[in-house]
């Protein structure tokens, strides 16, 4: 099959010499089966080795190798490049910080995940009460109990709808998408007992309330996880929760 | 209101990391028609501002006695104003339509043992309540009911 040619279009930055991220033009010759991330590949491997992105899985699992293309966040590995002209621009996610050239900082990410107690928490001294806790030592889980939760489990953190996020882009501070999808994730899951303490954090300043419901972070999630169906089940329970804590005594906050 | 969750979350690098270049908008985020779309979504809160300071206005005519209201009444039949009523009702059309369109997926899996009904029957329910409004309002505006 013949190759085309198209312009790609790269945002490079170099920290020990770019005051500001720049453009830089290659002429690629692309097959026609190409994904985005083969173009980019195509450029560090035969253009320039100076080029800095993250890949690695190359289908879809890893949530490496996200990428503004053409100002759409995209996970490059799963984009066909034919779905674009002859230029096509790459820049890194957008509401990161640039580390280089396609790189983005993922530290104030990371901080965002761990803050919502991303694990199965349990009250210890009453573990083995528990109905479904079984000879196994462990709890059982029917078919529809894991439907409830399956879907907001499926993120694999591209960290694409916190760069699709307009509250993200004005409050860098907002928990964001995949942060509060996980954590709802946990909070319906029926194993789980931290649900009280994560609708605390919820209510906090700059989370499930901060979400205007653009629902920009669903549109461009190449996983199906609708995270901003997360985010606005999430307030319900935050509310009710904060409800239900007026009229009725606290339970004691599981274990982390 | 308890405090931030998250208080290093996307902050600034501090010295003796690496350096980093501040978060970057997209160069062509403009061109992106959904982009467009939300950001005409938020403009109408413009249109709202200026429906609820006109409501205020009414009322406040209508306080100030018949005559004032007549006038008011007499100024609403402006061709400005019946342009701007024009626009704030294809914008609550707009919005409307979206928010329906978003309401089915927020609602939660279950309350205890109740389940909501399916996605499309709450769609659906939201625009049987919404005409069914509209055209009870209507009938009572024109006089044929009350």
């Amino acid at each position: 099959m013949s190759t085309t040619e198209k312009t790609i279009v790269i945002s490079r930055f170099d920290p020990d010499q770019d005051e500001a991220p720049r453009k830089q033009e290659y002429k690629v010759p692309c097959d026609p089966s190409w994904k985005v991330l083969d173009a980019v590949n195509f450029i560090k491997d035969e253009l320039d080795s100076t080029v800095s992105h993250r890949w690695s899985c190359r289908m879809a699992v890893c949530g490496s190798c996200g990428m503004m293309v053409n100002g759409e966040p995209k996970l490059t590995c799963k984009t066909a490049l034919d779905e674009y002209g002859d230029r096509v621009e790459i820049e890194p996610l957008a509401n990161f910080p640039v580390v280089r050239d396609l790189v983005v900082e993922l530290d104030g990410f990371m901080h965002k995940f761990e803050s919502v107690k991303p694990w199965i928490k349990r009250v210890k001294e009453r573990a083995e009460d528990m109905e479904n806790f079984n000879e196994k030592g462990t709890y059982s889980q029917s078919a529809e109990e894991l439907g409830q939760f399956k879907q907001f489990s499926m993120c694999i953190n591209c960290m694409l709808c916190y760069s699709a996020c307009p509250v993200v882009a004005n409050e860098p501070e907002f928990l964001g998408p995949a942060a509060i999808a996980l954590g709802h994730r946990y909070n319906l899951d029926t194993r789980d007992e931290g649900t009280e303490e994560r609708h605390e954090i919820f209510r906090g300043e700059g989370t499930v309330f901060s979400c205007s419901y653009a629902n920009e972070c669903s549109e461009v999630c190449p996983k199906g996880v609708d995270p901003a169906a997360a985010v606005n089940q999430a307030k319900f329970g935050a509310v009710i929760d904060w409800a239900k804590g007026l009229v009725l005594p606290r339970a004691p906050h599981a274990a982390d | 209101m308890a405090g931030p969750a998250h208080p290093e979350a996307m902050a600034p690098p501090t010295p003796g990391r690496t350096r980093t270049a501040p978060p970057q908008m997209p160069s062509t985020w403009w061109s992106s028609p959904r982009i467009r779309t939300y950001l005409l979504f938020d403009a109408t809160g413009i249109i709202y501002f200026f429906v609820g300071f006109l409501a205020i206005k009414i009322v406040g005519q209508l306080g100030e006695g018949p005559i004032a209201w007549q006038a008011q009444m007499k100024a609403l039949e402006n061709p400005i104003y019946i342009v701007f009523h024009v626009i704030s009702l294809i914008s609550v059309i707009f919005v409307a339509v979206r928010f329906f369109r978003l309401f089915p997926k927020a609602q939660p899996p279950a309350i205890g043992p109740a389940k909501p009904p399916p996605g499309p029957v709450i769609h659906a329910g939201l625009y049987v309540v919404w005409l069914g409004l509209t055209a009870l309002i209507s009938l009572a505006l024109a006089g044929v009911i009350l």
